[in-house]
């Protein structure tokens, strides 16, 4: 399997990437207020999807920081604190983050089928993605502590270590319960397979129908199914979370993990466009879907089988346990 | 009889050959059939649950097939594991309660697709019966399931 990136390339991709959270949710955000000054229900479609492709965003930009942190540990003119207090600032805003898209999505999934937004689920995007743009923002800036000495004066002052306290959410806090705690792990890996399964359930039916190996239903009735598939994958994340947080070298530097990050982005997209695409959404049970229908079909099922794979392989290919 | 399966050169060949199409292909293909069984499985008992009513239950029929060949991967992939690992496995409890549950599981795809897959008229409603039965196919496969995973960590 060949070398995609040693953790001093990942330390580069965080350098290249680490500005699209803050800057994407601000589009994103700013589209969505646009929406409601013209009033205009296309461009609130469009400000969703934005937030969704920004979510799907955010998971390489977390992972590779993880891989930077590692790589400058232990070097001069690095704040270690703040390095401590920007991971824990950027898993809160990530979180926020996630579940932003994840309500953005819904509302996509349901303006897709009853043909404009409701109310109570647009209002609550807008809040949650006032809130993600205020946490990102925090986290970018502690990250920006880390290593730019001229907006520090020259040595990190420890402004947020001094005024912040226990932080909400610490990842050293989370490692500690995994690793402490026997039982956690092995339950994370259960409900990981049991999501997995939910997942790819859905992923089953909805791109079997479209490629045309089952048939007689119309794409209106499988698309019903499709919250069941980010449940799945709300699960996967959450548990998978768990496993990246608690022993993030065995990820960070495993070329699997690597594989498996890039797939399930990919596969992010293709389910965005399967929630919202136009012409399968008016597909009779009997009529056949076009071409693009078809290709979009298989490489869901190649893409999702691909992240299992590359899962499956984590000890295999790298060193994950 | 035990140790003289997981003392064989297939055993040997399958735990301790270095080549990833032994022992990780195996387990992945394993993985894979029970994201294919249990993922459809699911499906169908979310839709006897009343979720995605607009699809016909005949139009999901084809999934049984699906799941047959998922099945019969995982007979042949779970076998090969068996092998390698049989004095072990053999006596341990979860292992046999996970075949129970696996072959729970399956007793309740055959008992659906008899009684409301039967190739007959669309049925206008599930009957309380047929929800029971999905019902318990969801918490069946979800209990297989977890008996499979626990396996890696249960001695």
């Amino acid at each position: 399997m060949p070398e995609l990136a040693n953790p001093a390339d990942l330390a580069h991709v965080h350098l290249l990437i680490n500005h699209f959270p803050t800057i994407g949710m601000i589009l994103g955000l700013g589209l969505l207020l646009l929406s409601f000054l013209r009033k205009n229900d296309h461009l609130k479609k469009v400000s969703l999807e934005v937030l969704f492709l920004i979510a799907l965003a955010t998971m390489p930009v977390y992972v590779s920081g993880q891989a930077a942190a590692e790589t400058l540990k232990g070097q001069t003119g690095v704040s270690a604190e703040a390095i401590i207090a920007h991971n824990d600032a950027a898993l809160a805003s990530f979180i926020m983050m996630e579940i932003t898209g994840f309500v953005a999505w819904l509302l996509l999934w349901r303006m897709r089928r009853i043909g404009w937004p409701t109310t109570g689920l647009t209002y609550t995007v807008l809040v949650l993605s006032v809130m993600t743009v205020a946490s990102v923002a925090r986290a970018a800036n502690i990250g920006g502590d880390i290593r730019h000495p001229e907006i520090a004066g020259g040595q990190y002052a420890g402004l947020f270590g001094q005024s912040s306290g226990t932080p909400l959410i610490s990842a050293a806090a989370i490692k500690d319960f995994v690793l402490q705690h026997p039982f956690v792990w092995p339950t994370c890996e259960t409900l990981h397979f049991l999501g997995m399964s939910l997942m790819f359930g859905v992923l089953l039916i909805v791109n079997l129908r479209l490629v045309g190996w089952l048939r007689g239903m119309s794409f209106a009735s499988v698309h019903r199914l499709l919250p069941f598939g980010l449940m799945g994958f709300g699960i996967n994340f959450i548990t998978g979370m768990f496993f990246f947080i608690a022993a993030s070298e065995q990820y960070t530097q495993n070329v699997a993990f690597h594989y498996k990050v890039i797939l399930l982005i990919l596969a992010g997209v293709n389910y965005l466009v399967l929630t919202v695409y136009d012409e399968a959404w008016a597909l009779p049970a009997s009529a056949e879907a076009p071409l693009s229908g078809k290709l979009l079909g298989a490489s869901a099922l190649v893409l999702s089988i691909g992240v299992m794979y590359f899962g499956r392989m984590l000890p295999f290919i790298g060193n994950a346990f | 009889m035990l140790a003289s399966l997981d003392q064989s050169a297939f055993s040997t060949w399958l735990l301790s050959s270095n080549s990833i199409w032994a022992y990780p292909t195996v387990l992945t293909l394993h993985t894979f059939g029970m994201m294919v069984l249990v993922g459809s499985a699911l499906m169908i008992d979310l839709r006897l649950l009343g979720f995605g009513r607009g699809i016909p239950l005949s139009s999901l029929e084809r999934l049984f097939r699906v799941m047959w060949g998922a099945f019969w991967l995982n007979l042949l992939t779970g076998t090969m594991l068996f092998i390698a690992d049989a004095s072990k496995r053999g006596t341990q409890p979860l292992f046999l309660i996970k075949l129970t549950l696996v072959a729970s599981g399956i007793a309740t795809i055959i008992l659906l697709r008899r009684r409301v897959f039967d190739g007959t008229k669309e049925p206008l409603v599930i009957s309380g019966a047929a929800k029971r039965l999905a019902f318990t196919s969801l918490l069946v496969w979800s209990a297989a399931v977890t008996a499979g995973r626990l396996l890696a960590y249960v001695g």
